[in-house]
């Protein structure tokens, strides 16, 4: 499983002359930081680190809160149309994004929003999924622990954000990080619609990197290495609150 | 804690606003713009071209759009820019670049939102879509009342291939051309005598098969089995895609024996496979010493410049007639800007094509060539070694193939590609390929 | 609770903020793809209508026809894989009460790795020549194939990049299946005298199966999508063999200018997957087991 991390890793740190040898060497004989150092020269990797982590931060952020509003919303109010709703957030998940691609495309264009953040993050701020989690998640929750709070005279606003957030908090944590994931790694879109330098995302990035130094292996693998390593510690730090039943859950309704 | 999730909220709202805001916008832009698409493109402005606004005016910014400038050449074009606006005080240039890969889209996507740029580059193969679409303005109006305008001061072929119907729709701004490369010290080793400027396929096959006899990990030749050599090596075998009356002759006999003589180099272990190249560029691969001659581009002169052997390039050998590559760039005016926009355009266009200051610039820069006839522009290019036979890039202008171009031209080279690639596989015999190429060709016409 | 009274009307503000963005950026496109799959559009020129005849153009194009066929390979040969060895996994692993922090990592790293760096990954282990895995083969005296150059082999190795990818997903999905099955049944089954294999085949799976239910309609759902490893790997080659549904709907939105067929394309796409799920959810009673 880690082997191919490992390998991509040992290679960054190799100079192109001792690459394209056979046998291959695991460990580098004089590794070094080259393919870094060169990589930050020919594209700007940093731009491409900050464009990633803001869309990123943005979307799932706006994710998790619109999501978990419209959860509630949907599992705590009786009004008409509830049904409805539901379904019509059924129904757009049936639909494989590449159907929207084309429309969305002609109207970023014609917004004039190509090649800026705001085309990577407005058409993913509704996640489907998401409500369909936050409203199993709400639906299980113990009404009394709300009701103390409407005793208290809280409002349905304040008792949401006093209460039923904090105690959807793993919902959120299992949601957000996949939520991260498909922001971080997020490839179609952004090829279409970040493709100059200064909205380009990482992936975007290291696929442009690779049509242009096709055979400069070390310093793809150096692109690749900074690309995972953040998605990598971000899961390490988060696990231990992620729930995969809750995930199930989610799915199964 | 509050405060900030009052932020949030309010955020979402604002995002929301910002949305619904921008798309009434649209609607607005969309409805004014298309308005002025109607007004004749470059009526007015042969009037402006001959009346000097006054310099207190505030200046016409025009949006210039280019794949060829970025990221290599951008200071070159900025330098040609400066001295533009020096002599026009009255036009500011704006660039906007994106990578070739990209540009097309993009250019089609702004044109289809009405927010095209004034004036852009296009290769020969899109000009002609762009040209047939009405996307471009017509250039005579300007050309003609523009007394320091030349057109003889093109390359001609050049200058004709940016014209669609007798309407000149584009101006050529720069070319580059392939060459046959070869390494010296593969030549001396194996004792064998340097490609010539006259060479036919004949010499090249048999100096190819001599040198890829010399060792195991050494091939004879390399150039690309796909849409672009094939189309070149049709010519040099005095076949063309389309007759004169526009049928389509891609399984004539000249055709199929071209793709036949490119296919036998690799059949014939004379020129790698994609699976012995391992993913290792031609190019890396001429720099492994491991290439006796490849076909390629003179953009490859700079990548090479680092090899650590002898190198140096001749004409590419042709079978009944002679035929180099001949790939053009040029730029075009927006139909769908203000009349002035186009004008000032215009005179960019015409100064960034044609001045001695721009082809000087171009030239030093090596971003390639300007398609202009004066010689002494070439002077200070001509100098620069290696290659030693660097005159050969010129000689090469003698005899030029332009791509065969049609409307659906990314289907084409798509379908072609994907047939020649069959035929080299073994799976389909190279006339069985090209006929259904034909085929092909003609559901796209 | 259910906040009724004056309070009811606040389900308006729950909702907007997801439901706005959710009409403006998914819901309309949605129509707008429907629309568009009527017309030819090339970008450049006004739209033109065309009634049904991209899909006519579609039911002829030889190309669609075969990337389909090759999305439905993909199909056959990834999704039994990686739900056996994420099967397999999840059961290896369902002996220890809880996972560590460190294994779920380990077995998490590929399925948190962008798509595009992966690929590259193995774009270059898989490389003919200087390439790590033939390196390894030529240890052990096999010389291995140009993986991604060879018609046979191309899309056996997108397949599998792809196992590897996903297998550590469809284990933690198992998992939570496992972990929600009373230990008390199989300890019944084992009591019965019924071997491990038995045990798992007469009590664990059928517990299991509404998860597996799951786990198959989600991977078919993706499996159908599948672009971003073709893409960097293959880029639809050798000889065409591996060009996918999507990969088609790309090239002709983006490269070749129509707009108009690439939605009826998408369109096509969703009718598979549309069926496909409702085939699945349909036959369902066959084989799921609800309630222990």
């Amino acid at each position: 499983m880690v082997f191919p991390f490992v390998w991509s890793f040992s290679t960054s740190l190799q100079t192109t002359e001792t690459l394209l040898h056979v046998p291959p060497q695991l460990i580098p004989k004089s590794p070094s930081l080259d393919a870094y150092r060169e990589l930050m020269e020919v594209m700007p990797f940093a731009r491409m680190v900050i464009n990633s982590t803001i869309v990123t931060v943005v979307v799932v952020v706006l994710q998790v809160v619109t999501s978990a509003l419209a959860g509630y919303g949907i599992a705590r109010f009786r009004f008409r149309g509830r049904h409805a709703l539901l379904l019509l957030y059924l129904g757009t998940m049936m639909v494989p994004f590449q159907v929207t691609i084309v429309p969305l495309f002609i109207g970023m264009s014609r917004l004039g929003w190509l090649n800026t953040l705001h085309a990577l993050i407005l058409p993913m701020v509704a996640s489907a999924f998401g409500v369909f989690l936050f409203r199993q998640y709400f639906m299980q929750m113990p009404r009394e622990l709300e009701e103390a709070a409407a005793l208290d005279g809280a409002g349905p606003w304040r008792t949401f954000w006093s209460v039923a957030f904090p105690y959807a908090r793993p919902a959120a944590a299992t949601f957000g990080i996949l939520a991260f994931m498909a922001a971080w790694n997020s490839f179609l879109w952004p090829l279409f619609v970040a493709r100059d330098e200064s909205s380009m995302t990482l992936p975007v990035g290291l696929a442009s990197l690779h049509g242009r130094y096709q055979t400069d292996w070390n310093l793809v693998m150096a692109g690749s290495v900074i690309a995972v390593v953040p998605v990598i510690i971000v899961f390490a730090v988060i696990q231990r609150h992620i729930s995969a039943g809750l995930l199930l859950g989610g799915v199964a309704k | 804690m509050k405060t900030t999730r009052r932020l949030w909220v309010l955020l979402s709202v604002l995002v929301l606003v910002a949305a619904a805001c921008s798309t009434d916008d649209t609607t607005d832009t969309t409805t004014t713009q298309t308005a002025t698409t109607t007004e004749a493109p470059g009526g007015a402005g042969t009037e402006t071209t001959t009346t000097e606004p006054p310099p207190s005016e505030e200046p016409t910014t025009i949006r210039y759009f280019t794949f060829s400038a970025a990221p290599d050449n951008l200071d070159a074009l900025d330098a040609m820019i400066v001295a533009f606006e020096a002599e026009n005080p009255d036009v500011k240039v704006e660039v906007e670049t994106a990578p070739f890969d990209n540009y097309f889209t993009l250019l089609q996507t702004q044109v289809a939102g009405n927010d095209a740029p004034d004036a852009f580059e296009l290769n020969f193969e899109n000009f002609v879509t762009f040209a047939t679409k009405g996307t471009l303005a017509d250039l005579g109006p300007f050309t003609s009342a523009d007394t320091g305008f030349d057109g003889e001061a093109y390359y001609q072929p050049a200058f004709d291939a940016f014209a669609v119907g007798g309407t000149q729709y584009g101006l050529p701004a720069s070319y580059s051309t392939v060459m046959l490369f070869y390494n010296q010290d593969i030549f001396d080793a194996a004792g064998i005598d340097y490609p010539t400027d006259d060479w036919t396929w004949a010499e090249e096959r048999a100096t190819a098969e001599a040198i890829a006899a010399t060792g195991d990990n050494v091939w004879g030749f390399f150039a690309g089995v796909h849409y672009w050599e094939f189309y070149k090596a049709a010519w040099q075998n005095g076949c063309e895609f389309f007759g004169a009356d526009g049928s389509v002759q891609v399984n004539e006999p000249g055709c199929v024996e071209a793709l036949q003589f490119m296919i036998d180099y690799v059949n014939d272990g004379v020129q790698p496979t994609a699976a012995e190249m391992g993913g290792v560029s031609d190019g890396d691969m001429f720099l492994n010493g491991e290439l006796g001659m490849i076909t390629t581009g003179i953009w490859m002169f700079s990548g090479f410049e680092g090899a650590d052997f002898t190198w140096d390039v001749v004409v590419e050998p042709g079978n009944t007639r002679g035929g180099s590559h001949f790939f053009a760039n040029g730029v075009a005016v927006s139909a769908a800007s203000d009349a002035d926009k186009q004008e000032a355009a215009y005179r960019w266009l015409r100064f960034f094509t044609s001045s001695d200051e721009a082809a000087k610039i171009r030239v030093a820069a090596s971003w390639e060539l300007p398609t202009l006839t004066d010689a002494s522009l070439y002077d200070g290019y001509l100098a620069i070694e290696p290659p030693a036979n660097r005159e050969a890039v010129l000689a090469s202008l003698e005899n030029v193939v332009v791509p065969p171009v049609i409307e659906r031209q990314a289907e084409m080279q798509d379908a072609l590609n994907g047939l020649i690639e069959r035929a080299l596989s073994g799976e389909m015999t190279a006339q069985e390929a090209l006929d259904q190429a034909k085929a092909e060709i003609e559901a796209l016409l | 609770m259910i906040w009724l009274g004056s309070d009811r009307r606040w389900w308006i503000v729950f909702v907007a903020p997801s439901l706005t963005m959710l009409l403006v950026f998914t819901v309309a496109p949605i129509a707008a793809a429907a629309v568009l799959s009527f017309y030819r559009w090339d970008l450049l020129t006004s739209p033109e209508y065309v009634g049904l005849g991209n899909f006519i153009e579609l039911a002829g194009d030889d190309g669609f026809r075969a990337a389909l066929v090759h999305t439905l390979t993909f199909i056959a040969g990834y999704v039994p894989s990686v739900m056996v060895i994420g099967l397999v996994l999840a059961l290896l692993l369902n002996r220890r009460s809880r996972l560590s922090g460190v294994s779920r990592v380990v077995f998490f790293m590929p399925v948190v790795a962008a798509w595009v760096a992966v690929a590259l990954m193995w774009k270059w282990m898989l490389n003919s020549r200087f390439g790590v895995v033939n390196w390894v083969l030529s240890l052990v005296g096999v010389e291995g194939p140009a993986w991604l150059f060879e018609r046979g082999w191309a899309m056996a190795s997108v397949i599998g990049v792809s196992v590897w990818k996903d297998a550590g997903f469809v284990m933690i999905l198992f998992l939570a299946g496992l972990a929600a099955i009373p230990a008390e049944h199989r300890e019944a089954a084992f009591v019965d005298g019924a071997n491990p294999w038995q045990a798992f085949w007469r009590v664990t799976f059928p517990l299991l199966t509404p998860v597996v239910l799951l786990v198959l309609i989600i991977l078919m759902i993706n499996s159908f999508q599948v672009f971003e490893q073709v893409w960097i790997l293959t880029e639809g080659g050798p000889l065409g063999s591996t060009t996918v549904v999507v990969e088609r709907i790309v090239k002709n939105a983006f490269s070749f200018g129509r707009m108009g067929y690439a939605a009826a394309m998408s369109w096509v796409l969703f009718a598979f997957i549309f069926s496909v799920t409702v085939l699945q959810t349909r036959f369902q009673k066959r084989w799921v087991h609800y309630g222990a």
